[in-house]
């Protein structure tokens, strides 16, 4: 097992290292001159010339890639060239933010998917499950900020009961800070909980059909018994991949849902550094994005290891 | 899942209580929808720049609602007969937020830092004029001028030009310290900004609030909710095809003003049509102006002849505004050898609304005169490298500039760096007008030449400033005392939260 983490986090750094020369490469292409974003349009082309100088715009690009990843080799992402500051400062804060967020929904996901799921199939072909159906793919079907706005308009515009948005007051206590976080947290989970509860549902009708269900059945188990404590727990391995793959979804669905609710989290802190150019912001948000996706992967396969005994990496 | 249910009521409990605890007094809660880029005075661009700007720093001189320049962080000035030399008499008493009282010095290093090419300030141009800074004492500043220029004390309340002290210009990106009503507490980027009053303002009086939050919120309809919701007081420049929303609701209130930022229809005169004065004419007879302002701004815009808006002292009221006289302007255009009108494509930068529909209504009003425009929408980045002041026709904008003259000579006057850019107008009379308004003693000598400036634009026009936008915001009815300001920065100064 020892050996399997190992070579799985050495796979990690080699999928880092080509991600960066991905992320460099495209941002290389991306129209557009970051050194007009910073001096604007009225500025000379001396001056722009300066600018692109300064910044070292005018380097082959071999050696501005390499300046930049034997920065992040002495951990520094480098600095925004918009924003005149430190990368990570900016990307550690926005992590943050972004970290509770996805931690919250994802927590949500999990327990309300699969519940939903189990429900379904319990009950399947029967009024709850054709409801758990409809209301999952409800949220799937349409895109995260139509329903962001939606709750919005509904809960904070008519409602009044949560804020539009934001993160509260920086002397606010937890109280308020998880009002915040309730409207995107609530968008998100609703776009992600189809996958979960329709996989948890159909491997559950699965499992129910099984032989070892049918003796537990037999030899009088109660129902609850058979469900929670034989079952889901087969059931729930092909949920646990799903779940992986949902953390995927999940960060491309932050970007989105944080813009809405103007939640200051990474994701809106690329779409601010891509609507400037800004490049090492650009470069190291997508990299932070890449790391936290191959690291939830190694993890959904460990999970899926310790639910499954018969499965032992080698 | 009994427990789980529990935790959650919980939780629930603690955030409606939380909702309940009363905002400190005098705080007003503002949105802004874009990030800023940076703090620096000097560097800064964007609106949402320019409130910081204000709020935080003064200027030596400040512009008033009505364009008229007002005396700041200088209480007096004077200018020599030549108009080439100006002497300002600074406050007593003025300090910085971190305690330093303000000094001659700080102004010159101020300017001079503005005047340097590698801060690269887009207020740079209008400094080019001064020759030297002299600071004869610490309350005087004395600038002298390669030139006469009677607007001098107008463009030092631009808004780059605000004073810095000038030992912390390395950290005034990051740390602005001003001597402004307000003091930046915290900056997250992408988040809020939290300021508090300063209570050694120069006006003891002034500011009446104690705290100020502004936090970006980039979507539209999340900001009207939060205006809603009480969880802030006043929304920063309401775009116009928002406006109605706002104004069928009883709990929100408007105020709009007329602003010198202006659209415009770009007509090149180094190429054909546009070279021929009478397609010009054609164009400019062609289009109702009102009926732009209606398309491009749902009416939130005021028609004009030029930049200058109908509110400012020099706007020329009796010079009527064009209306669409279809028989002449295709009569000129037969003259000028385009019976049967042309077909030429029209660009407009995408992503900016109100220029795009301005650009829909410009097409669609050529077509009785035989103009068959074609629009082509172009991303901002390529309008500006390939576009502006390359292309012959195309949908341009820009923001109000300090002073009437730094408004109106760069992009009329032949020589100007926006007229050899945009439409490369070369007209004589305008040249001669232009020049004598910025060598004008008095103001009504130059109230009477910016009034010919009009009538000289309308006769013979370079291109088409159809209007000039209002500028609006949207605010609780808790908010007193709140003027939106023609420069498009809010002034709290007076202002007080119920």
């Amino acid at each position: 097992m020892t050996v399997y983490i190992l070579r799985r986090l050495l796979a990690i750094v080699g999928i880092l290292i080509v991600t960066s020369v991905l992320i460099f490469g495209v941002t290389q292409v991306l129209p557009g001159n970051v050194a007009y974003v910073i001096v604007g349009q009225f500025a000379t082309p001396e001056v722009v010339a300066a600018v692109e100088q300064r910044l070292g715009l005018n380097d082959p690009v071999y050696v501005q890639y390499w300046r930049w990843a034997s920065g992040i080799l002495r951990g520094d992402l480098g600095q925004s060239m918009v924003m005149d500051r430190p990368v990570a400062p900016l990307i550690w804060d926005a992590l943050r933010a972004s970290a509770l967020l996805a931690v919250l929904s994802f927590i949500c996901v999990t327990i309300i998917g699969i519940a939903l799921g189990v429900i379904a199939a319990v009950r399947r072909n029967k009024l709850t499950d054709h409801a758990v159906s409809m209301f999952t793919y409800l949220g799937i079907s349409v895109p995260e900020f139509f329903w962001g706005i939606v709750l919005i308009i509904l809960f904070a515009r008519y409602l009044h009961w949560l804020p539009s948005g934001g993160i509260g007051d920086s002397d606010a206590d937890w109280g308020t800070r998880l009002k915040h976080l309730i409207l995107p947290t609530a968008t998100l989970t609703f776009t992600l909980i189809a996958h979960v509860s329709r996989l948890t549902r159909s491997s559950m009708i699965e499992t129910l059909r099984s032989n070892y269900v049918r003796n537990a059945r037999a030899k009088g188990l109660p129902e609850r018994v058979v469900i929670y404590g034989h079952a889901l727990r087969n059931a729930l391995l092909p949920t646990i991949t799903v779940l992986a793959i949902d953390v995927g979804w999940l960060i491309g669905g932050i970007v989105v849902v944080e813009s809405v609710f103007a939640y200051p989290g990474l994701g809106r802190l690329l779409i601010f550094a891509i609507e400037r150019h800004d490049l090492p912001l650009i470069q190291g948000t997508i990299l932070i994005i890449a790391a936290i996706y191959a690291v939830a992967n190694l993890i959904a396969d460990l999970l899926y290891a310790f639910f499954n005994p018969k499965i032992r990496y080698a | 899942m009994k427990r789980l249910f529990g935790w959650i009521l919980a939780a629930g409990l603690v955030a409606t209580m939380a909702a309940g605890a009363a905002q400190a007094e005098g705080t007003l809660r503002v949105a802004v929808p874009s990030n800023v880029n940076t703090l620096d005075p000097a560097k800064t661009k964007i609106g949402e720049e320019y409130i910081i700007n204000n709020l935080v720093f003064s200027g030596l001189t400040e512009s008033d609602p009505k364009g008229q320049v007002k005396p700041d962080l200088a209480e007096s000035w004077t200018a020599s007969d030549d108009l080439k030399t100006w002497t300002f008499k600074l406050r007593d008493g003025v300090k910085f937020h971190d305690g330093r009282p303000l000094e001659a010095e700080d102004v010159k290093a101020t300017i001079e830092r503005v005047m340097d090419k590698a801060t690269a300030s887009v207020a740079r141009v209008n400094f080019s004029i001064v020759e030297a800074i002299e600071t004869p004492d610490k309350n005087t500043v004395v600038f002298k001028l390669t030139q006469p220029y009677a607007g001098f004390a107008e463009i030092l309340a631009d808004r780059q030009v605000r004073i810095v002290p000038r030992d912390k210009l390395d950290t005034i990106a990051s740390k602005p310290i001003g001597t402004g009503p307000f003091k930046l507490d915290l900056f997250q980027p992408g988040d809020r900004f939290e300021l508090s009053k300063n209570a050694d303002y120069y006006n003891p009086d002034i500011p009446k609030l104690d705290k100020i939050l502004i936090r970006i919120i980039p979507e539209r309809a999340a900001q009207f909710a939060a205006l809603e919701n009480g969880e802030i007081d006043l929304i920063w420049d309401v775009p116009p095809e928002t406006i109605s929303q706002y104004k069928d609701n009883p709990n929100v209130e408007m105020d709009s003003i007329a602003t010198s930022t202006w659209d415009g229809v770009i007509l090149n005169a180094n190429q054909k049509p546009f070279d021929d004065q009478r397609v010009r004419k054609a164009v400019s007879l062609a289009l109702d102006r009102q009926g732009l302002v209606d398309i491009a701004l749902f009416g939130a815009g005021t028609p004009t002849h030029t930049m200058i808006p109908p509110t400012h002292p020099y706007y020329n009221s009796d010079l009527p505004i064009t209306k669409p006289d279809i028989a002449q302007a295709k009569a000129l255009l037969a003259e000028a050898g385009y019976a049967d009108g042309f077909e030429i494509p029209l660009y407009v930068p995408s992503g900016r609304p109100t220029r795009e529909r301005l650009g829909l209504g410009v097409a669609e009003m050529l077509k009785p005169i035989g103009i068959r425009a074609e629009i082509q929408r172009v991303p901002w980045d390529k309008f500006v490298k390939d576009i502006e002041g390359k292309a012959a026709f195309f949908i341009d904008g820009f923001y109000s500039r300090p002073t009437i003259d730094t408004s109106i000579y760069p992009w009329y006057h032949s020589t100007g760096s926006w007229n050899t850019t945009l439409w490369n107008y070369s007209n004589p009379e305008m040249d001669k007008v232009l020049d004598a308004a910025r060598a004008a003693k008095t103001d009504e000598e130059r109230a009477a030449l910016y009034k010919k400036f009009q009538e000289v634009a309308e006769a013979s026009p370079a291109g088409i400033i159809p209007y000039v936008l209002n500028h609006t915001n949207a605010f609780s009815p808790k908010v007193k005392n709140f003027h939106s300001h023609p420069m498009m920065w809010l002034d709290l100064r007076e202002v007080t939260v119920e």
